[in-house]
């Protein structure tokens, strides 16, 4: 679960070293793709996006752009140092290289094969997937004091009340509100209910300040 | 349109049968709701010379148009206290928002039906306009109860419909508090079926779906249209993004008919929502639904009712509006003393003794004109993205 190979594109489109920046752009426009891994002897050489072709050419309007593009090979565009993710990698871990690195992509390769590839709408999918947003579900966000038992107490609220958490993810530390000490966290959860009434007043009778959904 | 060209005849499908849905004392959803509207049109004189058309419930074959036969058979187990709670939760069922109660099935299938009854009455002429207010369960979904809905009446109409009218455009049009989830999604894919939901941003509000991007899907992206409205809009700001997307888009898809779902949780004073809607909304919204299927579609009109959570001051005086509309009747000013008499005294709450809403009761939220502003924006995007892929129907 939440792993490289749970989100990644299994189908992946590759290129030879030979294929010119001209195939390659019309490829990426049929196939509306962006990232292209480059393949020799089945081994991962170079990656390539739509952005490395354009920009390797004269700019658009330019009357030599057209030959340019049929005249480059993408071996001579692409990136050889490719930054890559194994199949089992947490899907965070990746998106985490992603961001550090600014790119857009990582193939995935398992014992020097290209088994897939993650791209960012990848990793957008992960975190729908992850927040259950795309199931139905109330929002909402308990802010508790950063110590054992609290997140498992807000969540005993919600079982109680017969109310299913359909996902809850914690996020930072901060600041205690008003009068209270020591770090706080949010979790945010999602709840299988159109009517958290109940459960925000029973949060807030034990201690806990709900920040979404916001009061009038 | 004239006036004269709206006319036709009403009907209203309704039996005791049906205020047997519902989840027990203590739940949100109370079917006391659908009693007390009832009584206050009869009280008003709004149904004389219309009596209740009864119906049947709806088959297992009309419900598993859009339900899962698995689905319809832990419906009908639950009902009967033979399944196991931890079986039925995955289903929705037995859990907080929806309980089980005896012979579910049944009070469940018996709502599906009267909007079927409703919907048929209309394709054989036999009204022009029909309201059924026990229906309007919209987030059922295909294997699941969800958000108090169990089998999804509007959902199992459409197809029904569509299976007896091939080539029918059906229009819905759900002005709900919250996103009209189940329809859309059991529909997305389908561009003989426009669904129009208007609803407090999902954002705010269960079920968390109903953004202007979910457009549909294949071939029908463009006929799921969604309008997320900010927590607090008021009827000014509800009523210009109504009129700045509903006529248009109808007019572009050309229905055939259009069923509406009229729920009034959009109202001030509901306990579940937080927009600021009073009872002025529920009366302008019908009353152009009715203008438009006249435009549209000879007035075929199926009207339904949704949420309404404050079952005492809002649902019966909103509902009522609706019937007027649908029956071309005015509504009148005052909440009678006779059903004033009898029911105010049950009240927890002190009932209004005028049908309006008086708008000094209601003043202006905070941030008005800001969230009037993003609304606009909201359906300015929207109708640039959608309008351009609706059609109508290829002329004959």
């Amino acid at each position: 679960m939440l792993l490289v190979k749970d989100s990644m594109t299994r189908e992946v489109i590759a290129l030879s070293p030979g294929t010119t920046a001209a195939q390659a752009l019309a490829l990426c426009r049929e196939e509306r793709i962006r990232h292209l891994p480059i393949l020799e002897d089945g081994r991962l050489v170079g990656i390539a996006s739509d952005r490395d072709l354009r920009s390797a050419a004269p700019a658009l309007g330019d009357p030599g752009r057209a030959e340019a593009l049929q005249n480059l090979q993408i071996s001579d565009i692409m990136t050889r140092d490719v930054v890559t993710a194994r199949p089992d990698d947490p899907i965070e871990e990746a998106a985490n290289r992603m961001r550090e690195k600014r790119i857009g992509c990582l193939p995935v390769v398992e014992d020097g094969d290209l088994v897939g590839i993650l791209t960012s709408s990848d990793v957008m999918e992960a975190l729908v997937q992850l927040t259950g947003a795309h199931e139905p579900g109330s929002r909402l966000v308990a802010s508790m004091p950063d110590r054992p038992g609290t997140l498992a107490g807000a969540a005993g609220i919600f079982g109680v009340l017969g109310i299913n958490i359909v996902s809850v993810v914690a996020g930072p530390r901060q600041e205690p509100p008003p009068g209270e000490q020591g770090p706080w966290r949010a979790a945010i959860f999602r709840i299988d209910t159109i009517d958290p009434t109940e459960a925000i007043e029973f949060l807030e009778r034990a201690g806990y300040s709900v920040l979404w959904p916001p009061k009038p | 349109v004239a006036a004269e060209a709206m006319s036709g005849t009403a009907a209203v499908v309704h039996d005791l049968a049906l205020e047997a849905y519902g989840f027990g004392e203590g739940h949100p959803f109370n079917p006391l709701r659908i009693r007390l509207t009832l009584e206050l049109c009869e009280t008003l004189g709004l149904l004389a010379g219309y009596p209740f058309v009864a119906s049947e419930p709806a088959t297992d074959e009309g419900l598993t148009t859009v339900h899962s036969l698995t689905y319809v058979r832990m419906v009908q187990k639950a009902g009967r206290g033979e399944a196991n709670l931890w079986d039925l939760m995955p289903y929705g069922l037995g859990t907080g928002d929806n309980p089980i109660f005896p012979d579910m099935h049944d009070a469940c299938a018996r709502v599906v039906g009267a909007v079927l009854q409703a919907c048929r009455l209309i394709m054989r002429g036999e009204a022009t306009h029909a309201m059924c207010i026990s229906g309007g369960l919209h987030h059922a979904l295909r294997t699941k109860a969800n958000g108090f809905c169990v089998y999804n009446d509007a959902g199992v109409a459409i197809a029904r419909l569509k299976e007896e009218h091939p080539g029918i455009r059906i229009a819905y049009v759900d002005t709900d508090a919250h996103h009209g989830d189940g329809v859309q999604w059991m529909f997305y894919d389908d561009p003989e079926v426009l669904t129009v939901s208007m609803h407090e941003s999902g954002r705010y509000l269960f079920p968390g779906t109903g953004g202007i991007d979910e457009r549909g899907r294949n071939g029908a992206i463009g006929y799921s249209i969604n309008v997320p409205l900010e927590p607090f809009t008021d009827d000014e700001s509800w009523i210009s993004c109504f009129e700045a997307v509903v006529p248009e888009v109808l007019r572009a898809f050309e229905p055939d008919l259009i069923l509406s779902q009229n729920g009034c949780d959009g109202h001030a004073l509901d306990p579940l929502t937080h927009l600021s809607a009073t009872t002025r909304l529920y009366e302008y919204i019908p009353r152009r639904v009715h203008e438009l299927a006249h435009e549209l579609c000879e007035g075929r009109w199926v009207a339904t009712g949704g949420g309404g959570y404050d079952i005492w001051r809002v649902v019966p005086r909103a509902w009522s509006a609706l019937w007027a509309a649908v029956s071309h009747q005015e509504p009148l000013e005052k909440v009678p003393e006779d059903w004033l008499a009898v029911r105010g005294t049950e009240s927890p709450v002190k009932l209004p003794l005028l049908m309006r809403d008086d708008p000094a009761d209601y003043p202006l939220p905070e941030h008005a004109s800001e969230i009037a502003d993003r609304n606009r924006r909201t359906t300015e995007e929207l109708l640039g993205k959608v309008l351009p892929l609706i059609h109508g129907s290829v002329a004959p």
